[in-house]
């Protein structure tokens, strides 16, 4: 049965996925054919746009969708536990997410190739956006599984944005290490501090996990529906 | 109808997400505030202000989705098109209020800063509010109503601002697509004129708004999930990408040929007449775009002016990297100020400075002349000395001194005047200000004033390059710092003193500086162009165009490290730059050298 939900979920997200790999192809390749700035500063720009807008995409009905189109009830009623159909959605969310990336990443690489940039450092700097990316998403979810609108979710969205940029302005302004560690961002500013690269990942990764945990807790409990 | 009650109604119905918006905007300027305020700073907000105008055009968005979905909503719209309303006059009521309230938000954290600096004597520098804020305010405004007509056509919140904001981000890009002549994001668009940019973005905003009213006068919207629209919307950006998408930029290589040189120093390419002499050793001859190599004398032994030697001292050299070449008839002849010191409690102490010539006979240059211009030293621990060829005549600086030389076409040095005690570093930025005058009336003046200024600015690179632009009837230099490129005129000059009067500038932007250095060290300017390179990076702007300094080029390899440039006669560049892996281990597969061709950046 999770399999099944799981492709439900798939099917139903594809266009996401393919919506965001043809817009990031398509500003990739007319951005790294134009070469208005240098290409690294190019996928800078484009990481960091990605950055923001494909978690957004995601976030915008894959909790509040089925309660806008009224499935949710449907949903619950199919025998299958909660946690398991919010999983499935995460699943689907993070899985395209890392597809976009990887598919930009790649294009990235191939259009750039012994042009400006060492071989596989665009790649890698996209795919490290795309982390944080998938990270800030995760974020989401503890927010906003229990959102009632696309508007609720984009606005949540926003918040975690913002969110994680308070932290991190009054984590490095005061010195707060510790508080750094677990701002998703810290990852892609690692040449700004001395934190270790694998470090921050295994704490962002234990902290996701218990964020995960608590977002398939509010998920479960969700009690009014429609 | 009352308009009165309409806007009210619409202020009503967009309050959460106006308050939320204000938040959302407020955050990042309150806690700077705050975090300033408790480092015992101030109570100030100055840096995050910029950044959040940079989230402004989400924001104006998301309010323009909000602002239509309120009325749109499915039970709604049936409500009021039922009602005598007068649809057009609605809809831009609706338009503009969003608008105003849009707006109205993204001015907080300005006043905020604003007021706050007031308070805190921290102003906002004025170049921000001029440059920066404008800017986001545009592109706000287009989001505002890309978003606001998506949205009468899709009528899903959310998928509306998707699509607004993916249908604004191409038409930030087509600019650079049409024939324009765009180039330079900070010149053309930035800190450009009001021209063709605002106005693509002001009229794409208001066809959007006249394309709104009609949609929704006659409830034209989608049904379909949004698929069509996406798939053809992405398919015409592909089209259109294909058909007028094409290189801007970027410095277009001709040739990049390696190089085979064990050496692990800095190579220098120098100016003998029009020829470009390259590790001192070998003449770059240019054929049809391709590089190659002839020797100095007709002789494959050939080596580099060496260093003279003066017993019990050391030996320091001007210019320190390369050499200034005279190019005669029939001779080439190498020109350099030795400088000699000697070790005195870890401080040098230079005691001797000889002037001298060398020429190239067979497998060595031999000496042909020297000056002793010791006597001009007078700050024995770090002197200051350059020089330059103007003509026939050398003009050598040392310390305070200065010094005319003639060198003749046998390569000897004939001393025409020497003036001690004359003259002095004088260095000072903005505003309006003077430069001592080079008393050096055996030359014309405006080579005098370029000579002052590059002596003043740039001493160590003047044997061979300057910062001064002359053109026509103004004279105009720049000097290049961390933050911008920074124009300075000269008004006027007299007997003794150039007025100088800074003018503008163009700053770098993060994106410009990502890649490399923050600090374009080597800057010269040639046929009015301006070149900046440093570590990997080179980047030509344009001095002499109608929209500032605008950046026409930029030549960028990441792992490399470019060593000198040298510019043809017909602009084409000229670049010499080395990859090496890891120094330390010290084999030869680990370094290349190569000299690069690039194309006259236009």
């Amino acid at each position: 049965m999770f399999r099944m939900i799981l492709w439900k979920e798939w099917k139903e997200n594809l266009w996401k996925l393919l919506f965001c790999g043809a817009a990031s192809a398509v500003f990739i390749i007319m951005l790294f054919r134009m070469r208005i700035i240098p290409d690294f500063s190019n996928c800078i720009l484009i990481s960091f746009i990605q950055m923001f807008v494909v978690p957004i995409v995601y976030s915008l009905d894959i909790f509040s969708g089925e309660v806008s189109n009224r499935t949710i009830h449907l949903l619950f009623k199919i025998p299958v536990q909660r946690w398991m159909i919010f999983f499935a959605k995460y699943l689907v969310s993070a899985i395209g997410i890392v597809l976009v990336f990887i598919i930009s990443a790649i294009l990235m690489e191939l259009m750039t190739l012994g042009r400006e940039a060492p071989i596989l450092f665009l790649l890698k700097t996209n795919l490290l956006y795309g982390l944080v990316g998938l990270l800030l998403f995760t974020w989401f979810c503890v927010f906003g599984c229990q959102s009632r609108s696309e508007a609720g979710s984009l606005v949540i969205m926003a918040s975690v944005f913002i969110g994680w940029g308070i932290v991190l302005l009054w984590s490095s302004v005061c010195n707060v290490t510790w508080a750094e560690r677990f701002v998703p961002y810290s990852l892609i500013l690692l040449g700004k501090n001395n934190l270790g690269l694998a470090g921050i990942i295994f704490l962002q990764m234990l902290a996701s996990i218990a964020v995960l945990v608590v977002a398939c807790y509010r998920y479960a409990s969700i009690r009014r529906y429609l | 109808m009352r308009i009165r009650g309409i806007i009210y109604q619409q202020i009503c119905q967009l309050r959460w997400h106006l308050l939320a918006c204000l938040g959302l905007i407020m955050a990042l300027p309150i806690e700077e505030a705050a975090v300033s305020f408790k480092e015992g700073d101030g109570f100030y907000s100055s840096g995050m202000i910029i950044v959040s105008l940079m989230f402004a055009p989400l924001l104006t968005g998301l309010i323009a989705c909000a602002n239509v979905q309120g009325d749109f909503e499915e039970k709604r719209y049936i409500f009021w098109r039922s009602k005598p309303v007068n649809v057009k006059l609605f809809i831009t009521l609706k338009f503009l209020t969003g608008l105003v309230a849009s707006l109205i938000i993204i001015a907080c954290p300005v006043i905020f800063g604003l007021v706050l600096g007031i308070f805190y004597q921290d102003y906002i520098e004025y170049e921000t509010i001029q440059f920066f804020m404008p800017f986001p305010v545009l592109i706000a405004i287009l989001m505002y109503s890309l978003c606001f007509g998506c949205n009468v056509l899709v009528r899903r919140t959310a998928r509306a601002w998707l699509i607004g904001m993916l249908l604004g981000a191409f038409i930030l890009v087509i600019p650079f697509i049409l024939p324009l002549n765009y180039k330079d994001f900070v010149s053309d668009i930035m800190f450009g004129p009001w021209g063709y940019y605002p106005a693509i973005m002001l009229a794409a905003s208001a066809a959007v708004f006249v394309f709104a009213l009609y949609a929704a006068q006659r409830d034209w919207h989608l049904r379909t999930n949004l698929k069509g629209l996406l798939w053809a919307g992405t398919g015409l950006v592909f089209i259109l990408m294909m058909l007028f998408n094409s290189q801007v930029a970027n410095i277009k290589v001709l040739q990049e040929k390696e190089i085979d040189s064990n050496w692990r120093g800095r190579i220098d390419m120098d100016y003998a007449g029009d020829k470009v002499i390259f590790q001192g050793r070998r003449y770059v001859n240019i054929n049809d775009n391709k590089i190659s190599f002839s020797d100095i004398d007709g002789n494959t032994n050939s080596i580099e002016a060496p260093l003279t030697r003066m017993k019990g001292y050391r030996t320091d050299t001007y210019p320190r990297d390369g050499r200034l070449y005279k190019k005669t008839k029939s001779n080439l002849y190498s020109l350099a100020i030795d400088e000699y010191y000697r070790k005195e409690d870890k401080k040098n102490i230079y005691e001797k400075v000889y002037l001298r010539s060398n020429m190239p006979t067979g497998e060595s240059w031999k000496q042909v002349d020297e000056l002793d211009i010791s006597d001009c030293l007078e700050d024995s621990t770090y002197p200051s000395i350059a020089m330059r060829l103007i003509g026939n005549t050398i003009i050598a600086f040392v310390d305070k001194s200065i010094l005319i030389i003639d060198i003749t076409d046998t390569g000897k040095l004939k001393l025409i005047g020497k003036k001690l005690n004359v003259f002095g570093y004088y260095h000072t930025r903005r505003k309006e200000f003077t430069i001592p005058l080079v008393p050096v009336e055996e030359i014309d003046i405006k080579e005098r004033i370029k000579l002052s200024i590059d002596w003043n600015y740039d001493a160590y690179n003047m044997c061979k390059a300057s910062i001064v632009d002359i053109h026509d009837d103004s004279i105009s230099f720049f000097l290049v710092s961390d933050k911008d490129i920074a124009r300075f005129n000269i008004t006027g000059w007299d007997e003794e003193n150039i007025y100088c009067k800074f003018v503008t500038s163009r700053p770098f932007t993060i994106l410009e500086c990502l890649t490399g250095s923050v600090y374009f060290n080597r800057a010269f300017v040639k046929s009015g162009k301006l070149y900046c390179y440093e570590r990997n990076t080179l980047m030509v702007f344009d001095i002499r165009s109608d929209r500032g300094i605008r950046k026409l080029g930029h030549f960028v390899r990441m792992d490399y490290e470019i060593d000198d440039i040298a510019v043809l006669e017909n602009g084409n560049i000229l670049l010499s730059m080395y990859w090496s892996y890891n120094l330390r281990k010290n084999h030869n597969n680990n370094f290349k050298r190569y000299l690069c061709l690039l194309e006259n950046p236009k």
